[in-house]
């Protein structure tokens, strides 16, 4: 077997194992991020909810309850959190504008708007701005993206349909890494008259560059474009977790990526090791400490029985809210179902209460209490907490 | 106002069966439903086609209608019937003396039948449970009963019957103490309209004594609710009994690419108010689970449940209630028809009509079981070859439902709903439960311009709900996962719940 030595081995790709890892590479600590594969983020908008039942995000902290992972990390450590997260995209092909300041309100597929805090920059225009004219890009035969349900909802919009020969969003944001297409593209605007406004188009604008994309659009047609959120899988989502890892790789972190946990080692209320398979032959990855960031019930982080909820890699006591028939409410849209307050109770220093290990944190949406549909706060906890996880980590190694 | 001979209220099978015969007869009628076809009983049920076998030691009269009607079914619509065959499974513990007297009974009625060794059975169904001590094969076979109300209806439509989907009766019109007519409300335009007729036939199943209520009658009914749940896979290419007395969750069968399981026998009040408890759906996986081992680690999709329209019992749980069925004539121009079951629609509705040719004093014979049902080549279902010829337009990749093909279920006549393209196509029958292909299939009746974005978000809503509904008893496993996920699509990026 393989053997490999970590001060901290991250568990989970999605945003708070990368951002708890990211935290700590910057602290010169050795870090190792496992995860089984592509995370849930890729689903995504992309977008970076903290709170949306208040105006100011932050203001809406005290409704909480007690137990919800915001009350461990608190309102300056949300902060600062979010702050690492911008500093971080500011370096990167991909910043993130907005203010934890105040909530901001991107147009949806389906012509709503939904309260986000901060956004991509390709969505930098997406807020509802004065009855503004609307001109809506889509791609015929694409599967996920109707602008009716825009043009329909929304007064002084308009569409127009572009033959991309592809229907899917992966495969039309593949072909806007062309230069050729994206040229074709762009001519083809250019013969459309469009109102004087704004242009949207579905997010799928390329993949790794999607704000030089946006500008050549730009200088071409001389309105301002921004990309609208799509069904999954979404290309925003997507960016936005590539973009993180390779910095993380950059940075000097390491990475087991599309490895799967087989074995937990440990001894004397310590994780020693975790097995992962590698080809060839499994590795050891042996680490100082550990961090769960494995995610709620969509990632795999927890999987519920007829009866009862598991934790997956440590077999750590979940938080159930009591038997099966009390899970969810009867009305799709009452978000507020008890099982999404299912997952890992920890103590202030974000260490599973009743765990057996001292040397094992947890961040992410495998926390209890998140209730992310209801309060709208994914990837908002999961910076925070990722963030506030990886300095307690921090702290217990020196 | 509309004139017609016969209005029958109710577009399940019954209702759809008298239809056809009315037509065949050739009596003018109209048909009027309060939702789709097969909305109640009929399209909550198992889809089995029985062979009898589960009746013939209890209630032998109605196992002998089954098997007739199985018969005739299986040659008049065969589009609809799959001639699946099906084992009535005997378990360690599971009386020998019930199989002695079922086998006894099968004989006396006609079904045919034959002992089969384990060794035998697990050859033809290997996913049965590996300790079975006997088992016996008889005719079942599974049975697509929307389809079979469509094209029940199919005929009437084409040759000249009036069929209105989407209108509920919300008065029975009375004049000199006789029932003269209905006036209907179309669910979707909220508009009235009226129809006449000689005659009134109540096939409203459940909702039989809500009906007659509304003029002025009472028709004695006992309901029971019987729930069911459905696998993501199809564990079984034959209908699976358990041989022992009729009790939950003793019948397991295939239906194109899953299987059904059920059911419970819980009294019901209300048609209109019921759901599926996790209890239930617990009884059947057990049960289920007892008969096909990997019932127990597979993914459940979806529960749901249908109110069986008995006749009244002095005594007894749903179960020892018969099966039969039963006319009422109240003597005011209107008639109600009561019990019954999917298997012999065909027979209460050649019935119900004989009762109408006495009072028109017409007398032209039922052929309802000699003709086949029309239109089956164009309802005639999606198979695998039709539904991969062009992947590109794909809408619901569970089903693999096509644009084409839900395009046409839009442009058939009455639909208005989510729930009637799912009954045309098998849009979002599958796992995710139309979490994708809702949205996309609502799209596409946007750019036909069927509806405002108000009813459109109407509609998706209501759909959602209801979908729900059905899967919330099942969540756990797989299922709780993928249903995180389409909460994080329509809340999370649709934000549909803030859209009130």
């Amino acid at each position: 077997m393989n053997r490999a030595d970590y001060d901290v081995v991250v568990i989970g790709g999605g945003i708070s194992g990368l951002m708890a890892s990211l935290h700590l590479v910057q602290q010169g600590l050795k870090t190792a991020l496992i995860s089984r594969g592509d995370p849930i983020c890729c689903l995504s908008t992309g977008c970076i909810d903290v709170y949306a039942g208040t105006r100011k995000p932050l203001k809406g902290l005290k409704g909480l309850p007690k137990e919800h992972p915001y009350n461990i990390v608190g309102e300056g450590g949300i902060k600062d959190a979010l702050e690492f997260f911008i500093d971080i995209m500011d370096k990167t092909g991909l910043p993130y504008e907005g203010t934890t300041k105040k909530n901001r309100q991107i147009l949806t597929p389906v012509g709503t708007y939904k309260t986000t805090c901060l956004v991509p920059g390709t969505m930098s225009h997406a807020s509802p701005e004065n009855d503004e004219y609307i001109h809506v890009i889509s791609f015929k035969g694409i599967k996920d993206f109707y602008p009716s349900y825009i043009t329909s909802k929304l007064k002084n919009t308009g569409y127009s349909v572009f033959d991309a020969h592809a229907v899917s969003t992966m495969a039309i944001a593949s072909k806007f890494e062309e230069e050729a297409f994206l040229q074709e593209f762009i001519s083809w605007l250019q013969d459309l008259f469009i109102p004087h406004g704004r242009v949207a188009i579905p997010a799928v604008l390329g993949i790794s560059n999607p704000l030089d994309v946006i500008e050549k659009i730009k200088a071409a047609i001389d309105r301002e474009v921004f990309e609208i959120p799509t069904l999954p899988p979404s290309i925003p989502g997507i960016r936005l977790y590539k973009t993180l890892k390779s910095t993380l790789l950059k940075k000097g972190g390491h990475l087991y990526w599309g490895r799967p946990i087989s074995s937990v080692e440990s001894q004397g209320g310590q994780v020693e090791a975790v097995t992962i398979q590698t080809s060839g032959r499994p590795t050891r990855v042996h680490g100082r400490s550990f961090i769960l960031a494995t995610g709620s019930f969509v990632s795999g982080g927890i999987y519920a029985t007829r009866d009862s909820v598991k934790e997956m890699v440590f077999d750590l006591p979940v938080y159930v809210p009591g038997p099966r028939d009390d899970w969810f409410n009867p009305d799709f849209f009452d978000t507020g179902h008890a099982i999404e307050t299912a997952g890992i109770l920890t103590d202030q220093s974000f260490k599973a209460i009743e765990s057996d290990y001292d040397n094992l944190f947890v961040c992410g949406s495998i926390l209890a209490y998140c209730q992310i549909m209801k309060n709208h706060c994914g990837h908002g906890l999961a910076i925070s907490t990722g963030v506030a996880a990886a300095e307690k980590c921090e702290e217990y190694l020196s | 106002m509309l004139k017609t001979d016969v209005i029958i209220i109710g577009g399940g099978a019954t209702g759809c069966g008298i239809a056809r015969d009315l037509t065949l007869r050739g009596v003018h009628h109209y048909l009027v439903e309060k939702k789709d076809f097969a909305s109640g009983a009929t399209g909550a049920c198992h889809g089995l086609l029985h062979s009898g076998g589960r009746y013939v030691v209890n209630d032998p009269e109605a196992a002998k209608e089954c098997i007739e009607e199985n018969m005739i079914l299986r040659r008049i619509a065969q589009k609809c019937v799959e001639k699946t065959g099906g084992l009535f499974v005997r378990l360690p513990g599971d009386s020998r003396k019930y199989q002695d007297s079922f086998l006894k009974s099968c004989e006396t009625v006609g079904i045919e039948t034959e002992i089969l060794s384990p060794a035998r059975a697990l050859d033809l169904v290997p996913n049965l449970n590996p300790s079975i001590e006997e088992a016996v094969k008889v005719p079942d076979c599974s049975i697509d009963p929307f389809r079979l109300c469509m094209l029940n209806a199919f005929t009437s439509r084409h040759r000249g019957g009036g069929v209105l989907i989407h209108h509920k009766v919300i008065e029975i019109i009375k004049e000199k103490g006789r029932c003269v007519g209905v006036k209907v409300q179309d669910r979707f335009t909220s508009k009235i309209k009226e129809i006449r007729a000689q005659i009134i036939i109540n096939a409203s199943g459940a909702w039989g004594n809500k009906m007659a209520e509304l003029s002025g009658s009472h028709v004695p009914m006992t309901l029971s609710k019987g729930s069911l749940i459905i696998s993501n896979h199809r564990l079984t290419n034959m209908v699976i009994n358990r041989l022992r007395p009729p009790s939950d969750g003793d019948i397991i069968v295939p239906n194109e690419a899953v299987c059904l399981a059920g059911t419970t026998s819980v009294p019901a009040e209300d048609p209109d108010a019921i759901d599926v408890e996790a209890r239930e759906v617990d009884i059947i996986a057990s049960e289920a689970e007892a008969m096909i081992p990997d019932f127990g680690s597979t993914r459940l999709i979806r529960a749901y449940t249908g109110v069986r329209p008995l006749l009244q019992a002095g005594s007894g749980d749903g179960r020892s209630i018969s099966r039969g069925f039963q006319i009422i004539d109240h003597e005011n121009g209107m008639f109600s028809i009561l019990g019954g079951k999917l298997t012999t629609y065909r027979l209460m509705a050649e019935k119900m009509v004989d009762r109408i040719m006495e009072v028109f004093n017409l007398n032209v014979p039922c052929r309802t079981a000699e003709v086949e049902l029309e239109g089956q080549e164009v309802l005639s279902g999606y198979p695998l070859s039709k539904r991969l010829k062009n992947m590109d337009e794909i809408v619901c990749e569970c089903e693999l439902v096509s644009k084409e093909d839900v395009i046409n279920a839009i442009n058939s006549i009455g639909t208005q709903y989510i729930g009637d393209i799912q009954h045309r196509t098998r849009l979002g029958m599958g796992p995710c439960q139309g979490g994708f292909c809702t949205y996309r299939a609502l799209g596409l009746m946007q750019e036909l311009g069927r509806y405002t974005p108000d009813e459109a978000m109407q509609i998706l809503r209501e759909f959602l709900q209801r979908r729900f509904r059905g899967i919330r008893p099942a969540l756990w496993g797989d299922q709780l996962k993928e249903e995180q996920l389409v909460e994080s699509i329509y809340h999370g990026i649709l934000n549909l719940e803030q859209q009130q």
